[in-house]
C-alpha cells in the first residue's frame, strides 16, 4: 500500500538524515534519559493502585478513580500536543507529481504522528495497572478495554491536535490560554463548583464497564478523522497542505526602536531578540522559560527538600538564569546561518559580544524579578537567589560567551521547533555541567558544616568580580572569539 | 588597492588555493573566471578573513585583513545566502546595515530610491521576510546591502546567476555605473564569459587554485576565454 511507502520514506529520512551518525553520542544520552522517564512510569504504574486506594474517596475502585482523572490526562494530553506535537509535513510537490492518491498523502499526514513512541510512553503505566488492578477487581476483558480504551484516547488525541494546529496555528499566547483554563478547571474543582472529576467518573465508567461502551470513542475517532478529511477537502491545494494557518501578521513588525540610544551594541540586541521572536524553535524555548520559572513550586514547598541547601541552589540557578541557560548555550551557534554576513558587516566583535552580554544580563534582571514571589518562602530563599543572580550574571555569562566559541555546529533555526535538539553537541553538556553542579555542590557541601551563608557570600563575591572586571574578561571572550572564528566560520557552513 | 603576498590556502594537505602575488590596484574591476573548484569562492572568503590562510597575507592598503575590524567599514560584499539575516525583511535589513555605518534614513532612502529600477518593484514595501523571497531578489537584496556605506571594494561571488534576464542586464549597467561615476574597486567571479568580460577590465582566470592567465579586457578576451574553456 502506498500509505506505508511513504512512512517507509519518512523512516529513511530519519536514519539518512546527514548528522544522525555524528550526533550518536547525543542520542544515546537521550535515550537513558528515555529509559528513566520509562522506569519512572513503570514504577508508578506498578504502585497506582495504592496511591489510588489513598486517596480520600473509599468507596470507589482504584479504576473508578482513575476514569474521574482520565478527562484531565486527555486534556493534559491535548495541552501537551499542541506545544510539542509537529504538523507532519511532507515534501508535497514530489509526490503530487507523482500518481498517488489524495487520499493516500492526507492519511499519511494524519497518521504519522501516531508512530512517534513517545505517543505511548503512558502506556508503561497503564499496562502494569491493568494487569495488576482492573484484571484483579473486575477481570481480564476489563483491563483489556481499560487499554484499548486509553489506546483510542491518544488517537483522538493525535487527530484533535492535528486539526486545531491546522486550523488554528499554534502562538504564544495559547500556550498562556491553556494555562489559563487549566488554572480555572482546577480552581473549580478545588472549590467544589463543578466537579470535572464526575463527570469524568461517568463517562468512563460507562464506557469501561459496558460491553458496547468502547465504541464510544471509537466513534470520536471517527469523528475526529472526518473532522480532519473535512479541512483538507476545504484546503485543497498543495501550498496550504503541510502548512499551518498563518498567525503572523506580517504587517505588525515589533517595534524596538527603545533600543536605539545604544548604538551599535542596541543594533545587534534588537536583531537577536527579533531572531528569537520569528523562529519557532527560540520561541518554544521561552515556552520553556515559563516552566523554569515554575521550578521552584514543585521544591520549595517540599519539606524533604528544606534543609538540602546544593539542591535549593541549583533551583535558584535555574530559575533565576532561566534565560542565559537556555539561550546563552548557543549564544553564537543561533547567528549560524547568517554568520558570514556578520563578520562581513561593519561591526567590532567586541560590539557583538558585549551585545549578547547585555542581553544576558537583562535576561538574568528579568528573571529575577519574576521570581521575586518566592522570597515568601522566607530569607534563606531570598538570599539564594540574590546570591544566584549574582553568581550568574557575574561569572556564568563569561564562561556561557567564552565557552560558546567551541561550539561550531551549525543551528538550523528553521527546523521543526519542541524537542528539537539539534545542533546540541556533547560540548554543550561539558559547558553546561560544571556551570550548574559546581556550584550545587559548592553550597552543599558548606551546608554539611553549616556554614552555608559563607557559601553564598563567596558565590555573591565571585559574581560581583566578574560583574566589576567585565570589561577585562569581554577582552579576553574578545580574543578567544577571534582565535576561534575561522573554526566558528567553517562549522556554520556545514549544513547538515 | 588589494595586495596579496605568497597567500596559500591548504584542506587536509590538499593545496586549494595559491597566488604567490596578485595586486589588485584601485578602480580596478578584477574578474575571476574559473571552473568549479577552481577556489573563487576561497580567494574571495580568504580576502573577507572568513577563512583561516595557511600561509601568506592578504592586504588592504597595507593593512593585514586578519584579525581586523578596520576594513569592514570599506568593504561592501556579498557571496551567498550565508551574507543575508533572513529574518528581517528586506527594509529592516537596510537599515540595520545603515545604522552600523551611520548612514541616516534619508540618505539611505535615497539610496534605496536610485535602486528601485534595479529592485524592479518586487523587493521594497513588501514587508516580506528576506527567507520568502525567490533566490534571485533575494541577491538583488544583498548586492544592493552589500552597497550601502559607500564602499571602496565590492566583492561579489557569481553575481549574475539565478537573476531573469533583464536583471542581469541591469545589473551589469548598474556595475559599469558604479565604477565610472563612483571608482569603486569591484572584485566579481562569474561563470558567464560574456558578462565578466562586458562588466570588468581585468579578467583572471582560476585553475585548480593557481592563476593560469592575466588579461586585461579588450575585444579578444571573449574569444581567449571561450578558446580556454573550449572542451
Amino acid at each position: 500500500m502506498i500509505l506505508f511507502t511513504l512512512l517507509r520514506h519518512d523512516w529513511l529520512k530519519t536514519f539518512r538524515a546527514r548528522g544522525f551518525y555524528k550526533n550518536l553520542a547525543v542520542n544515546i544520552l537521550l535515550g537513558f534519559v528515555v529509559l528513566y522517564f520509562i522506569a519512572i512510569f513503570f514504577a508508578l504504574g506498578l504502585f497506582l493502585q495504592e496511591f489510588l486506594k489513598d486517596t480520600a474517596i473509599t468507596d470507589k475502585t482504584p479504576l473508578q478513580v482513575f476514569n474521574g482523572i482520565t478527562l484531565y490526562i486527555l486534556l493534559a494530553g491535548l495541552a501537551v500536543r499542541y506545544m510539542m506535537q509537529q504538523l507532519a509535513t511532507i515534501n508535497i510537490q514530489i509526490y503530487q507529481i507523482l500518481p498517488i492518491k489524495r487520499t493516500s498523502i492526507i492519511n499519511y499526514l494524519l497518521f504519522t504522528p501516531l508512530l512517534s513512541p513517545i505517543n505511548y510512553i503512558l502506556f508503561f503505566t497503564i499496562i502494569p495497572f491493568a494487569v495488576r488492578s482492573v484484571s484483579v477487581d473486575y477481570n481480564a476483558l476489563t483491563a483489556f478495554g481499560f487499554i484499548l480504551n486509553f489506546f483510542f484516547i491518544v488517537c483522538f488525541n493525535s487527530l484533535i491536535t492535528s486539526f486545531i494546529k491546522r486550523k488554528f496555528g499554534s502562538n504564544f499566547w495559547g500556550f498562556f490560554a491553556v494555562l489559563a483554563f487549566f488554572g480555572i478547571i482546577i480552581a473549580l474543582e478545588y472549590f467544589k463548583i463543578f466537579s470535572l472529576f464526575n463527570v469524568s467518573g461517568v463517562i468512563f465508567d460507562y464506557i469501561i464497564l459496558n460491553p458496547t461502551g468502547l465504541a464510544i470513542p471509537f466513534i470520536a475517532i471517527v469523528l475526529a478523522y472526518l473532522l480532519n478529511r473535512w479541512f483538507f477537502a476545504q484546503k485543497y491545494y498543495a501550498e496550504s497542505f503541510g502548512k499551518k494557518a498563518k498567525t503572523e501578521t506580517h504587517q505588525n513588525r515589533s517595534n524596538l526602536s527603545f533600543l536605539n540610544r545604544f548604538g551599535v551594541i542596541g543594533e545587534i540586541m534588537a536583531l537577536e531578540m527579533r531572531l528569537v521572536w520569528r523562529h519557532k524553535r527560540t520561541k518554544n524555548l521561552l515556552y520553556l522559560l515559563v516552566l523554569f520559572l515554575l521550578y521552584g513550586l514543585i521544591f520549595y514547598t517540599n519539606a524533604d527538600y528544606a534543609n538540602r541547601y546544593g539542591f535549593l541552589f541549583f533551583c535558584a540557578m535555574i530559575m533565576t538564569g532561566a534565560v542565559t541557560l537556555l539561550f546563552g548555550q548557543w549564544l553564537i551557534g543561533w547567528n549560524s546561518s547568517h554568520f558570514d554576513s556578520l563578520m562581513t558587516i561593519n561591526f567590532p566583535i567586541r560590539s557583538y559580544l558585549i551585545a549578547h552580554f547585555y542581553l544576558m544580563l537583562a535576561g538574568n534582571i528579568l528573571c529575577f524579578i519574576l521570581t521575586l514571589p518566592y522570597f515568601l518562602f522566607g530569607t534563606h530563599i531570598a538570599m539564594l537567589h540574590i546570591s544566584a543572580f549574582l553568581f550568574n550574571s557575574g561569572v556564568n555569562t563569561v564562561l556561557l560567551t567564552f565557552f560558546a566559541t567551541y561550539n561550531t555546529k551549525r543551528i538550523d533555526l528553521a527546523a521543526k521547533s519542541a524537542l528539537n535538539y539539534q545542533g546540541t553537541t556533547y560540548k554543550n553538556f561539558l559547558i553546561v555541567f560544571p556551570i550548574m553542579f559546581f556550584p550545587m555542590i559548592f553550597v552543599g557541601i558548606f551546608s554539611l558544616f553549616s556554614a552555608i551563608n559563607t557559601a553564598l557570600i563567596i558565590l555573591s563575591v565571585m559574581g560581583v568580580i566578574g560583574l566589576l572586571f567585565q570589561k577585562q574578561l569581554i577582552t579576553l571572550c574578545v580574543n578567544q572569539f577571534n582565535r576561534r572564528k575561522y573554526a566558528l566560520c567553517e562549522g556554520f557552513r556545514q549544513t547538515e | 588597492m588589494i595586495t596579496v603576498n605568497q597567500l596559500q590556502k591548504v584542506y587536509n594537505g590538499i593545496g586549494v588555493l595559491n597566488i604567490p602575488n596578485l595586486t589588485i590596484q584601485d578602480r580596478q574591476s578584477f574578474g575571476l573566471v574559473g571552473n568549479n573548484g577552481a577556489g573563487k569562492t576561497t580567494f574571495f572568503r580568504l580576502i573577507l578573513d572568513l577563512v583561516e590562510t595557511s600561509y601568506g597575507e592578504v592586504l588592504l592598503n597595507g593593512q593585514p585583513v586578519v584579525r581586523n575590524d578596520e576594513w569592514k567599514s570599506k568593504v561592501g560584499s556579498f557571496l551567498d545566502e550565508g551574507f543575508l539575516i533572513d529574518f528581517l525583511t528586506a527594509e529592516e535589513y537596510f537599515n540595520f546595515v545603515a545604522k552600523l555605518h551611520n548612514i541616516s534614513k534619508d540618505d539611505l532612502s535615497l539610496f534605496l530610491h536610485s535602486m528601485e529600477d534595479f529592485f524592479n518593484g518586487e523587493v521594497l514595501g513588501t514587508n516580506k521576510l528576506i527567507r520568502d523571497f525567490s533566490k534571485g531578489n533575494q541577491k538583488k537584496i544583498g548586492i544592493a546591502a552589500a552597497l550601502i556605506g559607500n564602499p571602496s571594494y565590492l566583492i561579489l561571488d557569481e553575481p549574475f546567476t539565478a537573476l531573469d534576464p533583464s536583471s542581469q542586464i541591469r545589473l551589469k549597467r548598474f556595475l559599469n555605473e558604479l565604477q565610472s561615476k563612483f571608482n569603486i574597486t569591484m572584485l566579481i567571479s562569474s561563470h558567464d564569459l560574456n558578462h565578466i568580460t562586458e562588466v570588468c577590465n581585468r579578467i583572471v582566470i582560476l585553475e585548480k587554485g593557481n592563476i593560469v592567465k592575466d588579461l586585461q579586457t579588450n575585444e579578444d578576451t571573449l574569444e581567449e576565454l571561450n578558446s580556454y574553456f573550449a572542451v
